[in-house]
């Protein structure tokens, strides 16, 4: 029986479980880190007008007088069903918002994604079948430079390019979370730069170096030796086997691109889940943060699935070998 | 353990790498005015006022919690001015002037005040205004449920059923105890007028007796507001307002500098930012003079400055023109340790002496020669840390020796302040003297920062609230003073102007303590 099911369903069924329990231990972590910080969500909304009056009466209110394990399990009761909650700062449910801010953050994140993993992977696959020519200095060197260099550097100084000495661009995004698609259009593209800037340089590194290694491997030369052209070779044969180690980087990238959101939503003033994460985390409004953490969780854990699937579907040996039992 | 100075903060290298590169790229782009060192404006532009228009403002919002009732604590302050009336005001000077009440009057030990309510004031939803309504906006303060930071020091002098309306335009409010100075605790800006019965949805909806009144308003996010015609004072000169919420400072400047809004409110740019932005072809700096109230708070119940001796030293050894000079780069004045602002007509104008000596001299009296503790601060406010390394190396010459120590923005007001014996701090300036004296200087108060008590203080103040003849209580308000710099444990290096970035479109922008000048503001013919 055991050996009708797939390997690869196997596989599928073990990332799986090892996902619900990455989520589940992320939103547990997150709660309590979120308890040990200095201050609760009635001091950080009261700040220097805090009366300890005020600060209890406030903290009633809101629960915060229960124990941390029950408030826990209560929360994670109501995620299962998901309900995540109302925030404890505007009293809204949790849900809608962040689905919104959520959409928002995608609004920038897909297109970075696309634009920055095609051209760095262009770029690297060149500048590793050009290792050691100009080409591959100058992508080597820009990379290195632009990897450097943090993304609200780079986001500081597109404002000031396209922004204020050339006005192409809005420099911010004045309309909060009501600003519909068609409102926050013009004001995506400096922060997709930004997150393409910051995210293509390490793909780009990775590609090249795999690149390299394929290309001296005996089955490109044996490639070369039957006689097809560089073309054919890179192509064909090298860029496949290239791309399996750069895969893991790209699914990787994505989960810091969620990091690196955070910093540009909020030069931006961008109404995305980074927003709305360093607002929760400033003002200690717990639901909000544990949704946002589950969610995060969600799209590293869904990226790393992503990235062994398709690592499947492009690993030789697993395709022939799944070829041989259909 | 918070990182030790210097390190400086990820937001203030972000600032200061945006100040140079802005400088370098105005001074490329050539739109930079001058070639000689850039300067700070001194004063708002004034001039004609094109006739409408819309002025754009960016705030820093409280959070998602806010709300237009100003009795809150989570009050969304930029509207507040804009769509309600107090019954009276603080002129430039620190006097109570009227607002919705004409003038008033006290019995003659001042427990019994009266005030005769202007005629013909109507709310934005057409109702008049009227004593009931005054009444009404009172008791909201002083309910508990409301936890309005004004509340607790109303209601040690209102007792329940003290307010009474004789007339529709009479209020009559009777004390608990003698208070020559009542009035002035009203100017507060949680003592807006509010129609009678709104309290449950004047959150949203806004409507008091205002210039402008609200026709959006999104808790954290945007909102706009009206010209109201009706308005007792004549139309504002703008059509409306636009206000947009952004926290990020950097984010703020540039979308000033980008032309997106046209003045960012309650934001005291840094030196560096201001000078960026003064030199910009679009913007400009304009300056609320001494409006921030910078203080050096040594908690009087540490051991170290339990002693008078060690409080009096840390006083005598420095200068605070040099701190000004350096921590301000002169946008501001020095304030000698006397919390009251040099413009104010209750103000002491004695200088304290400077003597580095004298405070040696005293440290070693009290066992501590070559005094050595932390001085804490953070990037909460962008002038706290120019103050404590400028303090530091100012106490130098006295032999005392503090070390610098940087902690965590958000969390400084919670685990620093009140907590650790020495940091710096700050206060907006505008209290009325009674307010000022009795909230952050008297024994047991909640913001009183340096827990600081002194029983012959505290009797002056009483006395003062007690003395109807006005310039017999000014100088027990300036005998407070002289007790204030001899003895307390808050020191007052100084005031500083807050730095206002505004749109070179904007004119007649005018704003002191807690006044802003809606009426006349307006954008450039």
């Amino acid at each position: 029986m055991k050996a009708s099911i797939a390997p690869a369903m196997l596989l599928i069924a073990r990332r799986l479980g090892i996902a619900l329990l990455t989520v589940l231990l992320a939103s547990f972590f997150v709660f309590f880190a979120v308890q040990a910080l200095p201050g609760d969500v009635a001091q950080q909304l009261l700040g220097q007008n805090a009366t300890p009056e005020a600060l209890a009466t406030l903290r009633e209110t809101l629960g915060l007088d229960q124990k941390v394990w029950i408030r826990y399990v209560q929360w994670l009761s109501g995620a299962v069903t998901g309900d995540f909650g109302t925030s404890l700062v505007s009293g809204n449910p949790v849900g809608p918002g962040l689905l919104v801010a959520f959409r928002n953050s995608l609004l920038i994140a897909v297109p970075a994604m696309l634009i920055g993993v095609t051209i760095s992977l262009t770029l690297g696959v060149v500048a590793g079948v050009r290792r050691g020519r100009p080409a591959d200095h100058a992508i080597s060197l820009v990379s290195l430079v632009v990897m450097s260099v943090p993304e609200f550097m780079v986001a500081t100084i597109l404002v000031l390019l396209f922004a204020i000495a050339i006005p192409i661009f809005p420099a911010v995004v004045l309309r909060g979370e009501s600003a519909t698609i068609a409102q926050l259009l013009p004001a995506i593209w400096l922060p997709v730069i930004v997150l393409t800037l910051s995210m293509a340089a390490y793909i780009v590194r990775t590609a090249r170096s795999s690149t390299i290694d394929v290309m001296a491997s005996e089955f490109v030369t044996t490639a070369e030796l039957k006689g097809l052209t560089t073309r054919q070779v890179v192509w064909r044969h090298a860029v496949p086997s290239a791309l399996l180690p750069t895969l893991n980087v790209v699914a990787l990238n994505v989960a810091w691109l969620l990091g690196g959101v955070v910093v540009v939503e909020n030069v931006f003033n961008y109404p995305g889940m980074g927003k709305l994460m360093l607002e929760s985390v400033f003002n200690r409004d717990l639901p909000t943060i544990q949704a946002i953490a589950v969610v995060s969780a969600l799209v590293y854990v869904v990226c790393n699935l992503a990235a062994d699937l398709i690592a499947l579907a492009l690993d030789p040996k697993l395709r022939t070998r799944r070829k041989a039992r259909s | 353990m918070t990182p030790q100075y210097p390190e400086a903060s990820r937001r203030a290298v972000l600032a200061g790498a945006a100040g140079l590169a802005g400088l370098g790229l105005l001074t490329l782009a050539g739109c930079a005015p001058d070639r000689r060192t850039p300067t700070i404006p001194k004063s708002a532009a004034v001039g004609t006022a094109a006739r409408g228009g819309r002025l754009r403002i960016a705030r820093p919002a409280a959070s998602a919690a806010e709300t237009l009732d100003s009795a809150s604590s989570l009050s969304a302050y930029e509207y507040l001015g804009a769509l309600y009336n107090r019954l009276v005001k603080l002129d430039k000077r620190g006097t109570t002037v009227p607002d919705l009440a004409a003038e008033w009057s006290a019995n003659a030990d001042g427990t019994v005040w009266t005030f005769k309510l202007r005629a013909g004031v109507s709310f934005h939803d057409g109702r008049s205004f009227t004593a009931a309504d005054a009444i009404y906006s009172i008791e909201h303060i002083l309910d508990p449920d409301t936890a309005s930071p004004q509340g607790e020091v109303l209601a040690a002098m209102i007792g329940p059923g003290g307010m009474t309306a004789p007339d529709p335009l009479t209020l009559r409010i009777a004390l608990l105890t003698p208070n020559a100075e009542f009035p002035s605790l009203l100017t507060a800006y949680q003592c807006y007028m509010i129609p009678e019965g709104s309290a449950a949805d004047i959150g949203r909806t806004g409507i008091g007796t205002g210039p402008f009144r609200l026709s959006s308003f999104e808790p954290a996010g945007t909102g706009s507001i009206e010209a109201f015609d009706d308005h007792f004072a004549g139309r504002p000169v703008l059509d409306g307002i636009d206000f947009y919420s952004i926290q990020d400072t950097t984010a703020r400047v540039n979308a000033l500098l980008a032309g997106q809004i046209d003045l960012i409110s309650q934001t005291n740019l840094d030196y560096a930012t201001a000078l960026v932005v003064s030199a910009s072809s679009t913007a400009t700096v304009a300056r609320a003079a001494d409006a921030q109230w910078y203080t050096i708070p040594m908690l009087f119940t540490s051991e170290e400055f339990s002693d008078q001796r060690v409080r009096q030293a840390m006083k005598l050894a420095y200068d605070p023109q040099v701190i000004v000079d350096t921590a301000l780069q002169g946008t501001g004045s020095p304030g000698w340790d006397n919390p009251v602002p040099p413009d104010q007509s209750v103000f002491l104008n004695e200088r304290r002496e400077y003597d580095p000596d004298k405070a040696k001299f005293l440290l070693k009296q009290a066992g501590r020669e070559g005094f050595r503790t932390e001085i804490y601060t953070s990037s909460y406010e962008s002038v706290f840390t120019p103050l404590a390394v400028a303090y530091r190396d100012a106490v130098k010459d006295a032999g005392i020796d503090l070390v610098v120590r940087n902690a965590s923005s958000d969390s400084y007001y919670t685990q620093i302040w009140m907590q650790k014996p020495l940091m710096v701090s700050y206060w907006f300036t505008g209290r009325p003297i009674d307010q000022l004296l009795n909230q952050i200087f008297r024994t047991g108060s909640s913001y009183n920062e340096s827990a600081w008590s002194n029983p012959t203080f505290d009797g002056l103040l009483d006395s003062a609230r007690a003395e109807m003849n006005d310039d017999r209580r000014r100088m027990l308000y300036q005998d407070a003073q002289r007790v204030v710099i001899d003895d307390s444990a808050d020191m007052t290096p100084m005031f500083g102007d807050r730095l206002v970035g505004l749109s070179r479109r904007v004119v007649n922008y005018s704003e002191y303590g807690f006044e802003f000048d809606y009426l006349s503001i307006g954008l450039r013919a």
